[in-house]
């Protein structure tokens, strides 16, 4: 199986997902992937969930919390601005109380508790969760690229997703007991309505949006998720880990990319001996690749001879992932 | 006059059932109500945690319902944060 052919035969994979340790290429991937499709007629946005986001780097141009921005015809790229989403939160949240109260100033208190909330370690990642939400439910394009954070990022994202809901599950039950004790006494009182909990409401879109988020990312139909491994031992070793906790939360796992092998043909050529022991090395260790992920392997990436940024070196890069 | 008769049957039934209710119904449903208020504390306790220290997960979403609960809020930290004393037994 090659990568064009994954695409072509599984039309219905409309959200795709490049995961991996830190620096292995998930950006230029997602670049080129998306770069791919663009020029294959299809409307395509790469947005970033990484707070330390390069999708600027590599399209040289700054797009940092710009929205989506036309990078060519069909290509559109995104990264999400969590502080500015954060400020503009807190600040709905404030019109919110003033509104409903009809007050000119949040009470003391309150305003401490929006602002030490905002300063929560969790918020950052909780702020981009939601942003991904609103990206991805507008359904404006026919693929969505996910340029993922590392590892370790993307198990904390996804069992937050399982733990978001089922904390929201807890507290909506507790909820909606509330609301039969309240129906209790009413019906007493013979009342003929109770007030509706709009509390009650607001937990029920909450869970809505993180079941819509974490849905898509366990989806068989419609996500595809690839890991991006290098033929070295650390990486080869991680990504086995890795792949096996996602498993667990049934991430479906459409096929592995290995990146940065250098062509063997240099063997041949006249290269110093540090080169050579490389050579060997890589050799071990794509044996093992070979070994291990076997026919789950899509595609061997050759190093390039320079740093991948700009249009030029993304569409070099697309050629050698899907050729044509 | 059948009408009126109706009305006074009706009166009378209104009462009855009152009267019924301040006997049997007026002490459940007050204990359902306390009991309720009970919950809502409860409830403000695992979404508003912080508020007293106690960090409860998750603050972003948490916002959201901060509106909402703002009234119960000084209640509800009086309530949690009140030692438990003899007078508790008298309340």
């Amino acid at each position: 199986l090659s990568l064009a052919k994954i695409f072509e035969e599984q039309p219905d994979r409309r959200y795709i997902m490049f995961g991996g340790k830190g620096g292995l290429g998930k950006t230029t991937f997602s670049a080129a992937t998306a770069y791919w499709l663009a020029k294959h007629g299809q409307k395509v946005l790469v947005f970033s969930v990484d707070p330390q986001a390069s999708l600027s780097d590599i399209f040289q141009q700054d797009i940092f919390g710009k929205g989506a921005v036309e990078i060519m015809p069909n290509l559109y790229a995104q990264e999400i601005d969590a502080d500015q989403r954060i400020k503009e939160y807190q600040q709905e949240i404030r019109g919110k109380i003033l509104d409903m109260y009809g007050l000119d100033q949040v009470p003391e208190e309150i305003e401490n508790y929006i602002q030490a909330a905002a300063a929560e370690p969790a918020m950052e990642e909780s702020a981009i969760f939601d942003a991904v939400v609103d990206i991805v439910v507008s359904a404006d394009y026919d693929y969505y690229i996910y340029d993922l954070v590392p590892l370790g990022h993307a198990l904390y994202y996804l069992s937050m997703a399982s733990v978001y809901d089922q904390w929201i599950d807890k507290i909506t039950g507790l909820r909606t007991e509330m609301e039969e004790y309240s129906q209790v006494a009413a019906v007493m009182q013979r009342k003929k309505e109770t007030e509706e909990d709009a509390i009650l409401r607001e937990l029920q879109f909450i869970k809505e949006r993180i079941n819509k988020s974490s849905g898509i990312l366990t989806d068989r139909v419609r996500t595809a998720f690839f890991f991006v491994v290098i033929p070295e031992e650390m990486a080869i070793l991680d990504t086995k880990k890795a792949a096996g906790l996602f498993a667990k939360y049934s991430v479906p796992l459409s096929g592995y990319i290995v990146n940065r092998v250098i062509p063997e043909t240099l063997a041949q050529q006249e290269i110093p001996e540090y080169l050579r022991h490389r050579l060997t090395m890589q050799k071990g260790h794509l044996a093992t690749i070979q070994r291990e992920l076997g026919s789950d392997v899509l595609a061997y990436i050759p190093e390039m001879e320079r740093d991948i940024t700009g249009l030029g070196m993304i569409e070099k890069m697309a050629h050698e992932m899907f050729g044509g | 006059m059948a009408d009126e008769e109706k009305s006074k049957r009706g009166s009378l039934l209104d009462g009855a059932k009152s009267v019924l209710y301040g006997m049997a119904g007026h002490d459940m449903s007050r204990y359902a109500l306390k009991t309720r208020g009970s919950m809502e504390h409860l409830f403000i306790l695992i979404t508003m945690g912080d508020l007293l220290g106690i960090p409860i997960l998750p603050p972003y979403y948490s916002l959201r319902i901060l509106p909402y609960v703002v009234p119960q809020i000084s209640t509800w930290k009086r309530r949690m944060l009140r030692e438990r004393d003899l007078t508790d037994a008298l309340a």
